[in-house]
């Protein structure tokens, strides 16, 4: 079957050298070798055998057959990828486990209410060790905003070591506590300080070869994606489109690589019908962007948690707080209460169902 | 035949094919050669010229020059297709697909039609990847069909599936069934996108499969991977956009495939919806309906959406009909019980 060759991810010079030498399709370049193309169509040698090369990779279907699978194989890869526990069991509940490997999420929120505490419990929650039905992974965190406090990390940690130490039963367990100390989970930690946005750019870019080096990362956490692009834009066209083409990498690198990103986001008012309103910065288009946006706003005293946007779980707000040890359920006894409660949405069951179904 | 006929139509490049040996039967070198000296380069040059005149300036057979003429006409060339073997072929092949959801089917008379383009648009949240989930599971599930889905915004949850799944069989067999038939592609920039679609066309997907044919690909959505390329000074954007249109469209039409795919939404001068890419791409899909959460003072986050009529060749268009996101899957009584979804042309013709 033929295939046009401007379908092809080539320069676009090269293209229309291709296509003013007359050369259309695939077929067309069956039997050329190097030398004989770029003579024919002006294009350097270096350049005629990239062209070949991808071209002829096609019988074997390249990357398009890599990437096909059913979606029974999908279900299982979703179930061994897991998810990261917040420690805010209500939340952990409605995300059908917690914040899942292999996607994107996006959490937004008025300075204050606990975007970075988040992103910090994230980043000690994902090294739980596996026996203690955590992922004993590592995390990359990308700061952009100087927000990242080592010392609200040790806070975390400790109250993580010691969360899991009172859970400690059989030897396999105590032998992992032995590694899972304040100490490893710094160490597992991989700090990033990006300062403007041509910075995180090309941090993003290279971010896929680092994690190919260091394979155990689970967790990307980007902490902010708003404060390098909300300002020094004139052309906010330019913007969108940095910001959408960044996207898709992220989902890229989040799909392939198996890895949990999470973006922070300001927010900001807009004014429609005479009424002002907070929304998540940079408008409708970026909403797109992540695959699941957890808005996390006041009211009152009492902070709170929605799932605006899942293609997996239901929208619903739910109760937090932040402690000295880091971000918690509201009180155990309100737990209970919204357990029982048949609209809380037994997803964690019905994740885990299967599985077991299946063993 | 007319099936034939459609590939050849799309097939044929624009006239900018050059005179190359082996083109054509009587397209010798030497031939080729002698036509370059006075400057026939392409197809399009010999064509439009006078064979006469030409044969004359570069002394070759003058019959040789008029068969190769013919040869490449006929090749070039789209073939008429009569109106009433059109029609034939359509009450043959043409299957309307239920999406699984009455109201929905309302909307788009009685399902989504093979061979089409449907487009569903959307603000963030708005169910459009709901939607395309709960297409996907009904054809699995309800009427056996295996479906490709396409995901180019990693918003494909195989959890949500099988939760939709779930709740129209219980049988273990029967759901993993279902989840088989749904094959899955990941494509998170154009150009995976334009290779996963020329696989689809080369019949990659369909030999794969083994159970039920392949009925309906799902792209999720066209927009993430496009709207970053387009706009601003670049051009190439637009062609590849056009591109991804064009395989679109034969796909549908070769493989006799319903086509959904997803569009974000932007909003224009006077603050209302509509649906995003553009101009151009508005000529693609020949059915359009845009998504839009119902707002109702002091509900909060429900699960509540209209689905609006923009585009359609056969219903007026700004037909609205509201659903639940949650019930899909439930048939209404009070919407007219049809036969579900499939070959209903042929009634109403």
């Amino acid at each position: 079957m033929q295939r046009s060759l401007s379908s092809f991810p080539f320069a676009p010079a090269v293209k229309m050298r291709l296509i003013h030498a007359g050369f259309h399709a695939t077929a067309d370049l069956c039997d050329f070798r190097p030398l004989q193309l770029s003579k024919e169509a002006g294009i350097s040698q270096d350049e005629a055998e990239e062209v070949l090369q991808a071209v002829r990779s096609q019988p074997n279907q390249g990357r398009a057959a890599e990437n096909k699978l059913t979606a029974l194989e999908l279900l299982e890869r979703e179930q061994t990828l897991g998810t990261i526990v917040t420690f805010c069991s209500e939340l952990d509940c409605v995300l059908g486990g917690g914040v899942p490997v292999g996607k994107t999420s996006e959490i937004c929120g008025v300075p204050g209410v606990g975007k970075t505490q988040l992103c910090i419990q994230l980043a000690v929650d994902v090294q739980i060790p596996l026996c203690f039905g955590g992922l004993g992974g590592q995390v990359v965190y990308i700061d952009t905003e100087g927000s990242f406090l080592v010392q609200r990390v040790v806070d975390m940690a400790k109250s993580a070591v010691e969360h899991c130490s009172q859970l400690a039963e059989d030897t396999e367990q105590r032998e992992a506590l032995k590694e899972f100390t304040v100490e490893t989970i710094l160490s597992n930690l991989f700090l990033f300080r990006c300062h403007d946005y041509v910075e995180l750019l090309a941090e993003i870019y290279l971010l896929p070869n680092f994690l190919a080096q260091h394979p155990e990362v689970r967790l990307v956490v980007i902490d902010s994606i708003a404060s390098p692009f909300r300002h020094g834009f004139e052309d906010l066209s330019y913007r969108t489109r940095l910001l959408s083409g960044l996207a898709q990498r992220l989902i890229q690198m989040a799909t392939l690589q198996s890895v949990a990103v999470v973006l922070t986001n300001q927010m900001t008012t807009k004014v429609a019908s005479g009424q002002s309103k907070l929304v998540p910065a940079f408008g409708e288009s970026w909403g797109h962007a992540a695959t699941q946006r957890i808005i996390l706003h006041w009211e009152g005293q009492q902070r709170l948690a929605s799932l605006y946007k899942s293609p997996t779980y239901r929208e619903a707000t739910v109760r937090y707080q932040i402690t000295g040890q880091g971000f918690r359920d509201v009180s155990p006894a309100y737990h209970h209460e919204a357990s029982a409660d048949p609209s809380a949405f037994s997803s964690g069951n019905a994740h885990k169902r299967p599985r077991v179904e299946e063993a | 035949m007319a099936a034939n006929n459609f590939s050849v139509l799309h097939s044929s490049f624009g006239a900018m094919v050059f005179l190359r040996e082996g083109l054509c039967p009587g397209l010798t070198g030497e031939l080729i050669q002698a036509l370059r000296s006075k400057g026939i380069r392409t197809v399009e040059d010999l064509v439009s010229s006078d064979i006469e005149e030409l044969a004359q300036k570069c002394s070759v057979s003058y019959k040789a020059l008029v068969a190769v003429r013919r040869v490449l006409l006929a090749q070039h060339t789209a073939f008429p297709v009569s109106g009433a073997d059109l029609y034939e072929e359509l009450l043959s092949s043409t299957a309307i697909l239920s999406t699984g959801n009455a109201r929905l089917d309302k909307l788009l008379d009685s399902g989504l039609y093979t061979g089409e383009l449907t487009e569903l648009a959307g603000a963030p949240g708005s169910g459009k990847t709901q939607v395309c989930f709960g297409v996907a599971v009904n054809l699995s599930s309800v009427l056996k069909q295996s479906v490709l889905y396409i995901d180019s915004s990693g918003g494909l949850s195989a959890t949500r599936l099988l939760q939709l799944i779930k709740a129209r069989t219980s049988s273990m067999e029967e759901q993993m069934e279902a989840l088989q038939r749904i094959q899955v592609a990941h494509a998170f920039d154009v150009y995976a996108l334009l290779e996963c679609l020329h696989s689809v066309r080369s019949g990659a997907f369909q030999q794969v499969s083994g159970v039920g044919t392949l009925k309906a690909v799902i792209v999720d959505s066209v927009t993430a991977v496009l709207s970053h390329i387009l706009g601003g000074k670049q051009t190439e954007g637009m062609s590849l956009m056009m591109q991804v249109a064009g395989e679109l469209k034969t796909i549908a039409k070769d493989l006799n495939v319903a086509v959904l795919v997803t569009n974000h939404v932007t909003r224009d001068g006077n603050g209302s919806l509509k649906a995003g890419l553009g101009l151009s791409w508005s000529h693609v899909p020949r059915t359009r309906i845009l998504l839009q959460h119902v707002e109702r003072p002091g509900s909060g986050l429900s699960s509540l959406r209209t689905a609006t009529l923009i585009k359609s060749s056969r219903q007026p268009c700004h037909l609205i009909q509201e659903f639940d996101l949650r019930s899909w899957g439930e048939t209404e009584d009070q919407l007219q019980p049809g036969p579900s979804g499939k070959r209903k042309l042929v009634e109403e013709a």
